[in-house]
């Protein structure tokens, strides 16, 4: 097999590379959401809402990925009685494992926020949501943001067990090319290749973030000095 | 809501559990190990005066670091007979996860590295230390107290990914599962006693290494007990 006839197969990748784009993306939009909800659980005044969060938390962070996702797509189902696509299945999977992972995240965010601040807030007389949107919030996010990459590039790579339930997303694709052409291990190298490309590119985005990021930290510190 | 729950269901299959059990914890240390040595090798690498050394170490870590392991894991697996290999699938899956492992390892074994103030070093010369010594008696110990807690995480995310050498055939605990569920149909149930024994497994280490640091560093109670990180 020459490198010629693999390169012919690099557009198929591409456009699954596509897939496994969307399907990380939107692991990381339900991981947000569901991370959000769980940092503000596990900051709250309420013992009952701080230790559900947290066994939430502990348990996606205990179990592989994997059996979430066998769970979702197989024992669903069987439960419900309702059918799951093979790609509702993953990205709720993975959507409950991102949750896990940003609800840690959003809470060292909320964490860093000084209690001053509350207490100015609170001496405001704001209210809880008005105190998170205008006070907590927009200094959280700053902490939060830098972390947020890396978890999107652990949803990028994750998100190829879907390949496991027969999604065709970038690894799949690439162990159906491979069943074309017989054997072979070079096409597993290019779909390895492709997603380095893609993480690499982001970590370094994500790195020029931080350093940003940064910045603004140390200048909101010394303004707080002031 | 139709669907019978049973864990009976599950007896006729336990027998097989117990070997899948070990498998899971057998190629789990045996890739802490070999990883632990391989990021070693880089860690040091990275350090090097060659800015050849240092580039390949370098991308390593960054190769491995942003790849998936399941790709890496098919990567090796079909690899190895087309280089006129004959390997078990448990010893490529070892392969794959001791690259994918050793990447992550180099960075925890480098941040320990460079948390050593260059004033030991220089300290441990003066007294007349070989390179070996000062590695064994000065840099190591302090090393270690860095990656102690990075270290436990690291080894339950091992855990964690060697599930994912079901794909590559391995007779893991996953593997159980997915035979098991299939057999009888009751997948509900085997996923339950599968996610029981991943979060025993990773409790299990996580605890472990609370009480052992306590032990180890009873001066840093708050650092080693902290909470794992993200």
């Amino acid at each position: 097999m020459t490198d010629a006839s693999l390169l012919a197969y690099v557009p198929i990748l591409l456009k699954a590379a596509r897939l496994t784009i969307w399907l990380s993306w939107l692991a990381l939009l339900i991981g947000s959401v569901g991370g959000l909800a769980l940092a503000l659980m596990r900051t709250s005044r309420f013992a009952s809402l701080r230790l559900s969060a947290m066994l939430y938390t502990e348990f996606f962070r205990s179990i592989p990925i994997l059996i979430v996702l066998f769970f979702c797509y197989y024992g669903v189902p069987l439960l419900l009685g309702i059918d799951l696509s093979a790609f509702a299945a993953a990205t709720v999977a993975l959507g409950l494992h991102a949750s896990s992972m940003m609800s840690e995240v959003i809470r060292a965010g909320i964490d860093s926020v000084r209690r001053g601040q509350w207490d100015a807030a609170k001496a405001a007389g704001m209210t809880y949501v008005q105190m998170m949107r205008h006070v907590i919030g927009p200094q959280a996010v700053q902490v939060i943001l830098p972390p947020s990459v890396g978890i999107y590039i652990m949803m990028l790579k994750e998100s190829s067990v879907a390949s496991i339930i027969g999604y065709v997303e970038l690894t799949s694709t690439g162990l159906l090319i491979r069943e074309q052409i017989g054997s072979g291990f070079a096409i597993v190298g290019v779909v390895a290749l492709l997603y380095f490309a893609m993480c690499y590119a982001i970590s370094l985005l994500g790195g020029a973030l931080e350093t940003r990021m940064k910045i603004a930290g140390r200048s909101m510190q010394l303004g707080e000095l002031r | 809501m139709n669907y019978a729950f049973s864990l009976r269901a599950v007896v006729p299959y336990l027998n097989g559990l117990l070997p899948a059990a070990m498998a899971t914890i057998t190629v789990s240390l045996a890739t802490m190990a070999l990883s632990l040595a391989i990021g070693m090798l880089f860690a040091i690498g990275r350090q090097n005066r060659s800015g050849a050394i240092r580039f390949i170490s370098t991308a390593y870590v960054e190769f491995f670091r942003n790849t998936p392991l399941l790709v890496v894991l098919y990567f090796v697996y079909f690899m190895i007979p087309t280089i006129g290999l004959r390997l078990s699938s448990f010893s490529s899956a070892l392969v794959a996860m001791t690259l994918h492992a050793g990447a992550y390892m180099t960075e925890i074994l480098r941040a320990g590295l460079l948390a050593v103030p260059d004033g030991q070093y220089d300290g441990a010369r003066s007294q007349g230390m070989t390179s070996w010594q000062i590695l064994r008696h000065v840099v190591m110990p302090q090393v270690f107290r860095t990656i102690y807690a990075p270290l436990g995480n690291q080894f339950i995310s091992i855990i964690l990914g060697s599930s994912l050498t079901s794909a590559i055939a391995v007779n893991e605990v996953t593997a159980w599962t997915q035979t098991a569920g299939a057999a009888s149909f009751r997948y509900f149930e085997f996923f339950l006693v599968a996610a029981v024994v991943y979060l025993v497994l990773s409790q299990a280490v996580n605890l472990a290494r609370i009480q052992i640091g306590r032990a180890l560093f009873p001066e840093e109670q708050g650092v080693s007990g902290a909470g794992r990180q993200p």
